[in-house]
């Protein structure tokens, strides 16, 4: 897992998105640049207690986090975290995990998924 | 007005398909029925919409191949849980336009559990880059992030929506089609496993493989003793909010006052509503972007109104009760029972006297919450 999470800014008018868009909906532009952000508060949670087709499946927590842009992303949490806690994002091939700031980092993988 | 709704069919559901059963099988129930329904010859079908998850590699034009149909005019359309309304829509403006004169408009899915999943985990692009690694959940997952954000705002409680699952239950014991039909208590609500919390079992729709059929055609061919069921607006929403708000609100926001203008009537004349229950906490978020909840007390609507069956909302059981096969068949069953009630044809369930009647479809979740949705208001016609 690398430190941080790649969100994409408008060139155009600044707006902060993610996932990455093809022409931003506020100005149209096409041209983004990659930002990393490294921390958001954590809006709610939910524990992922059954996965539909997975027998032996372990609950994982997944939240709902604003970062300072107003931007809302999924996270998946690696702790017990509630909402009003501010995390430290990490991320993993493009999807963003998190843990209580100043923790140590998430060293385990994303789950497997069943193949798409 | 040369359109309206003369018939429905379905096939029958099941949790589980048997080999052989596939979603082209349950969309050849879906309209064999129909077509009987609307007394309709399959010769006279000159055009058809579908929407289905797991008909691929085939398309429409396999469909109309496999079910012998020679078209004029030909959709499918890809907007999951508005699909129906979607195609409802095209349906409508292509007779009233003359591309077409009769219209099947069908939907069904077979994808089995383990399909399920492979869909839910690369539903889109966003889904399988961006949530299925971080073990999401399907939709279950998203939506649990919506529920509890709705709990929060509008102070709801667990039981409130208890209240919504078990009058959904009561008005499915009407519907011999649902595949739950025995009552529901507050009991069995409450201590049912949770799925992903706040949501629990009965909070999910049950997964079913089955279809859904219309016929749309000009009013006259309506079978005799029949009212035949026009539309007298409709209005679609998509990508409303780039997936940027909260998810309490969805695309119906943007059309409400619009349709109602259109429709020439108000939230208070309708009789029943059937609206897409993909979870409580949207049915509820459609009934308030409708206008159907006055005052904005969501609590006090989902515990009178809804759970004292004051005010009939999906009256087939919904998909809770009755199954979700697939998106687009669960949202074409919401218009199938507004149809069958408006006709006077639902049975025990029957809505007395029912006139008027507001369908809705919400769909495609996106990332964060559904980017899809639509609204018609229906009508008897005398
Ligand atoms: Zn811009």
């Amino acid at each position: 897992m690398t430190r941080g999470f790649t969100v994409w800014r408008c060139m155009g008018c600044g707006a902060v998105l993610f996932p990455e868009r093809l022409l931003c909906p506020r100005c149209h532009g096409a041209a983004f640049a990659p930002e990393r952000v490294e921390e958001g508060v954590v809006e709610e949670t939910s524990t992922i207690r059954h996965m539909i087709g997975q027998a032996d499946w372990k609950p994982r927590v997944i939240a709902n986090v604003r970062t300072k842009d107003g931007l809302h992303i999924t996270v998946g949490l690696r702790d017990d975290s509630g909402p009003g806690t501010v995390i430290d994002l990490y991320e993993e091939a493009g999807a963003p995990f998190g843990v209580a700031k100043g923790s140590p980092p998430p060293t385990e993988s994303p789950p497997a998924e069943p193949p798409p | 007005m040369r359109a309206a709704i003369i018939g429905v069919g379905q096939s029958r559901y099941t949790r589980r398909p048997e080999s052989g059963q596939s979603a082209h099988t349950f969309i050849r129930d879906a309209v064999v029925a129909a077509l009987r329904d609307a007394e309709i010859d399959a010769r006279d079908i000159d055009g058809m919409a579908v929407a289905s998850f797991s008909l691929a590699p085939d398309t429409a034009v396999d469909l109309a191949w496999k079910l012998g149909l020679s078209l004029k005019w030909l959709l499918q359309d890809t907007n999951g849980g508005s699909s129906a309304m979607n195609m409802l829509g095209h349906a409508l403006r292509g007779i009233e336009t003359g591309a077409a004169s009769v219209v099947l408009v069908t939907a069904g899915d077979a994808t089995g559990l383990a399909g399920y999943g492979k869909i839910a985990a690369s539903y889109n692009i966003a889904t399988r880059d961006h949530l299925a690694p971080l073990g999401h959940g399907g939709p279950n997952g998203v939506y649990a992030l919506v529920t509890a954000r709705q709990m929060k705002k509008y102070g709801l409680e667990k039981a409130d929506y208890g209240r919504m699952a078990i009058a959904q239950r009561a008005w499915a014991a009407g519907n011999p089609n649902a595949v739950y039909r025995a009552p529901l208590t507050m009991e069995e609500y409450l201590g049912a496993p949770l799925v992903a919390d706040p949501l629990n079992r009965y909070d999910c729709v049950p997964v079913v493989a089955g279809a859904q059929a219309i016929i749309l055609a000009h009013p006259d061919r309506c079978p005799r003793g029949r009212a035949p069921v026009r539309v007298r607006a409709i209005r679609h929403s998509f990508n409303y909010d780039h997936q940027a708000g909260d998810g309490l609100q969805t695309g119906i926001s943007t059309f409400a006052d619009e349709l109602w203008r259109e429709a020439g009537v108000r939230p208070g004349d309708i009789d029943l509503a059937c609206i897409y229950d993909d979870y409580p906490a949207m049915v509820l978020a459609q009934l308030n972007d409708l206008g159907l909840i006055p005052d904005g007390d969501l609590k006090r609507f989902a515990q009178r109104e809804i759970g004292e069956r004051r005010f009939p909302v999906n009256t087939h059981g919904g998909m809770m009760s009755a199954g979700q096969p697939g998106g687009p068949a669960g949202g074409l069953n919401h218009i199938s029972e507004a149809v069958l009630q408006l006709q006077h044809r639902a049975g025990a369930r029957q809505v007395p006297n029912a006139r008027l009647a507001v369908a809705t479809g919400y769909g495609m979740t996106m990332y964060r919450y559904g980017g899809t949705a639509a609204a018609a208001v229906l009508e008897r016609m005398e």
